[in-house]
């Protein structure tokens, strides 16, 4: 009986194409989506639009310019007329991601004046500055190393407690005679590595195939379970209460069809991932496969809860809404979670979103045993499960009423 | 609309009792609803129950169904309570008032489904279905899916899945709201044929038409019981004799002083303030004295007209003496 009721389902979705889209076909669209999106953002596709204005326009500065123009990750103007104002309207305007304004020479006195260069980002672009800002240090040091020099020089002047004359005379000699041309290129201080998963796939890209999953799943599973509503006004359910099954047989019958209907959309958005992006899934298929079903339990059984509590279609849909935009949100579907503040961080785990994801970036990230990933399966089972009974109790005293 | 296949598939019908329902009380807290209902239906009986909103007829039908407990008295669906019989509430086969059907779903889909959540088992699922098909003249459109079938049709499967599994008791809800003419006639001959074969029907409705021309036996359901039950036309002979029913709309609502008057001439106020009701009989006031004398205490008559009286006069009159809201 619980067949009939997942084959009912099933036609449904197949003879509503608006719903077969949006459970099929949307959510690996958003997901490259967002790919292209986050993994551009951590590689050199983002290429900021900047605008330049020299105030001092010497020959550093002038270097500084030229260089900036011809960095590849960087889109970068500049003309003469530029000023600061024009500067700060352009970037207000959103005509320029930032503005750079070279107020003062670069290889001016260290203890003297302002800053050498401006960076000017919009507050809604807030990372796009510190990106300029760190650009600009790696140009000048590899365009403009007279620049490090003579603020090397200066500063272990002051440090230690200055020059003799003689030091003094043979140091402008030297810096006179300086070799800026030549190509040097010292061991860096800080080195940066970023570390790619199984198969050298994308983090991002990972990541966001279990945020983007997450979503539709919730999203697709209110929408499925919410058909119980239309049943019950139109009296199906008044019907089917009478049969030997009872309401429990609807109630799981949904339920089994949400978890298949989850299981088949989070495998397209993976499927996608795989071929596009070259996240590892058929090296870790079981256990993904056993992830994707303790996700989709929990998204169905959550959904089924929500809606059989509701009277009208109108509520499920507001209330749903609501709570797969606040679970999503809070469990890092849109934001990463790493980026939260702790507090928010902590709230995300009691949310399947978070749960997913994580289960998500250990299998196809970082390979992780299945004992690791034990946790994550019993929380998203159980609640899948618990939400689940708790909807066949609420069905089962509504046929009372 | 096959009606030799049903016979040929149906139970014998005899006159044995389907359904039994005796002094059943039931209320929701603050408002009892059902107080000392009685009703018995028979195999091949179509029994229509009358009443306005809010005196329990929904009420009445989950407890058929087996939804609601009983405060106290008990239903008896083939001599087993369905609230704690799955095997009673199989021999019902329900009806609602709203096309309870999967709009998406073809007639046949629709029909194998319910018939699999009615307990029908896999291997007589086609046979169940083509029996329900043909017994409601659906064979044609068995591969139409609901949504794209006109409203007489829907209405024809919304029957066809109450019978798919071959209930021995069927309740239907208003079975033939927002359809025409035609559809409305061959519904009512399905439910003539239904319970020809033998199934019992009961039937709530506000039809009175319908009632009258459908029902073996029609019931009232007032403050809580079936009031007044019996053929109709034995019941309207016992209510009327040979009175007529007499109708009077005025041109305007009456004032206090005219209300009065209306009253000492017999007739009752209806839901419309300007219609009066009252009965006519051989020794009765003539109707052009009658006009005249209401015409005289400053009344405008529009209409006056005296029929037969049919169930709607007999609810009128139950309604009316009872002081019940309608």
């Amino acid at each position: 009986m619980i067949l009939a009721i997942l084959r009912v389902m099933w036609l449904g979705l197949l003879r509503d194409r608006g719903a077969l889209a949006m459970a099929f076909i949307l959510p690996p669209i958003i997901f490259v989506i967002f790919a292209a999106i986050f993994a551009g953002a951590s590689g050199d596709e983002m290429r900021l639009r900047i605008v330049i204005a020299d105030l001092v326009d010497d020959a550093s500065s002038q270097a500084l310019v030229t260089a900036l123009q011809r960095d590849e990750q960087l889109r970068a103007h500049a003309d003469a007329a530029m000023d600061e104002p024009e500067v700060r309207r352009r970037v207000r305007m959103g005509e320029a991601d930032v503005g750079v304004v070279i107020q003062e020479p670069l290889a001016a006195p260290l203890l003297e004046g302002s800053a050498r260069i401006l960076v000017i980002a919009d507050g809604g672009r807030a990372v796009a500055g510190p990106m300029v800002a760190g650009r600009l240090q790696a140009l000048i040091q590899r365009e403009l190393p007279e620049v490090g020099l003579t603020r090397t020089v200066q500063l272990v002047d002051i440090l230690l407690d200055g020059y003799t004359d003689e030091q003094r005379r043979q140091l402008t000699l030297a810096m006179e005679h300086a070799d800026t041309e030549q190509a040097v290129e010292p061991v860096p201080l800080v080195a940066q590595e970023s570390l790619q998963g199984q198969a050298g796939s994308d983090g991002a890209v990972n990541y966001y195939a279990g945020a983007v999953a997450m979503l539709f799943l919730l999203f697709a599973a209110m929408q499925g379970a919410a058909s119980l509503i239309d049943e019950r006004q139109s009296g199906v359910v008044d019907r089917l209460l009478i049969g030997p099954g009872g309401s429990s047989v609807v109630v799981l019958g949904k339920g089994l069809f949400l978890v298949i209907q989850g299981v088949l959309q989070i495998g397209l958005i993976f499927l996608v991932a795989w071929l596009a992006y070259g996240v590892d899934l058929p090296g870790n298929f079981l256990p993904w496969l056993m992830t994707t079903l303790m996700a989709a339990l929990a998204a169905a059984g959550l959904a089924l809860a929500l809606c059989v509590s509701c009277s009208t279609r109108q509520q499920a849909q507001t209330l749903s809404t609501f709570f797969v935009l606040i679970l999503s949100a809070v469990g890092g579907s849109m934001v990463p979670r790493f980026m939260m503040p702790p507090w928010l961080q902590d709230l995300g785990w009691f949310t399947p979103n978070a749960w997913a994801i994580e289960a998500y970036q250990a299998v196809l990230w970082r390979g992780a045993p299945a004992a690791e990933l034990l946790t994550a399966w019993a929380v998203l089972g159980g609640v899948g499960l618990a939400a689940l009974g708790g909807a066949v109790l609420i069905a089962h005293r509504l046929a009372r009423t | 609309m096959a009606s030799a296949t049903l016979r040929e598939t149906a139970a014998v019908p005899d006159d044995s009792l389907v359904l039994r329902v005796s002094d059943l009380h039931f209320g929701y807290p603050g408002r009892p609803v059902l107080r000392g209902l009685n009703l018995e239906i028979r195999n091949g009986e179509i029994f229509t129950l009358l009443g306005p909103n809010g005196a329990g007829k929904t009420t009445l039908v989950k407890l058929l169904c087996g939804r609601f407990r009983p405060a106290s008295g008990f239903v008896e669906l083939l001599g087993r309570t369905p609230g704690e019989s799955a095997s009673a509430r199989r021999a019902l086969g329900l009806v609602p008032q709203e096309i309870a059907l999967y709009p998406h779903l073809t007639a046949r889909e629709n029909l194998q489904t319910f018939a699999r959540l009615a307990g029908v088992t896999r291997s007589h699922i086609a046979e169940a279905v083509n029996f329900a098909l043909s017994v409601t003249g659906l064979d044609s459109r068995s591969g139409q899916q609901v949504r794209q079938l006109s409203g007489g049709y829907q209405r024809r499967v919304n029957i066809a899945a109450a019978i798919v599994h071959r209930p021995r008791l069927m309740l239907l809800d208003e079975p033939t709201v927002g359809v025409d003419i035609d559809a409305r006639q061959a519904i009512q001959q399905l439910v003539r044929t239904l319970a020809h074969s033998g199934m019992a029907v009961l039937l709530t409705t506000h039809d009175m038409d319908q009632a009258a021309s459908l029902s073996d036996r029609v019931g009232f359901l007032l403050e809580g019981r079936v009031d007044t039950q019996g053929a109709p036309d034995a019941l309207l002979t016992q209510a009327f004799g040979d009175r007529r029913e007499l109708r009077i709309t005025l041109e305007r609502e009456p004032a206090a002083a005219q209300q009065k008057a209306l009253a000492a001439h017999g007739l009752a106020a209806t839901a419309d303030a300007r219609i009066w009701w009252g009965e006519s009989h051989a020794g009765s006031e003539p109707a052009d004295a009658l006009t005249g004398a209401l015409e005289t205490a400053g009344m405008q008559v529009r209409e006056l007209r005296l029929r037969r009286p049919d169930l709607s006069s007999l609810f009128q009159r139950l309604t009316a003496t009872r002081g019940v809201r309608r």
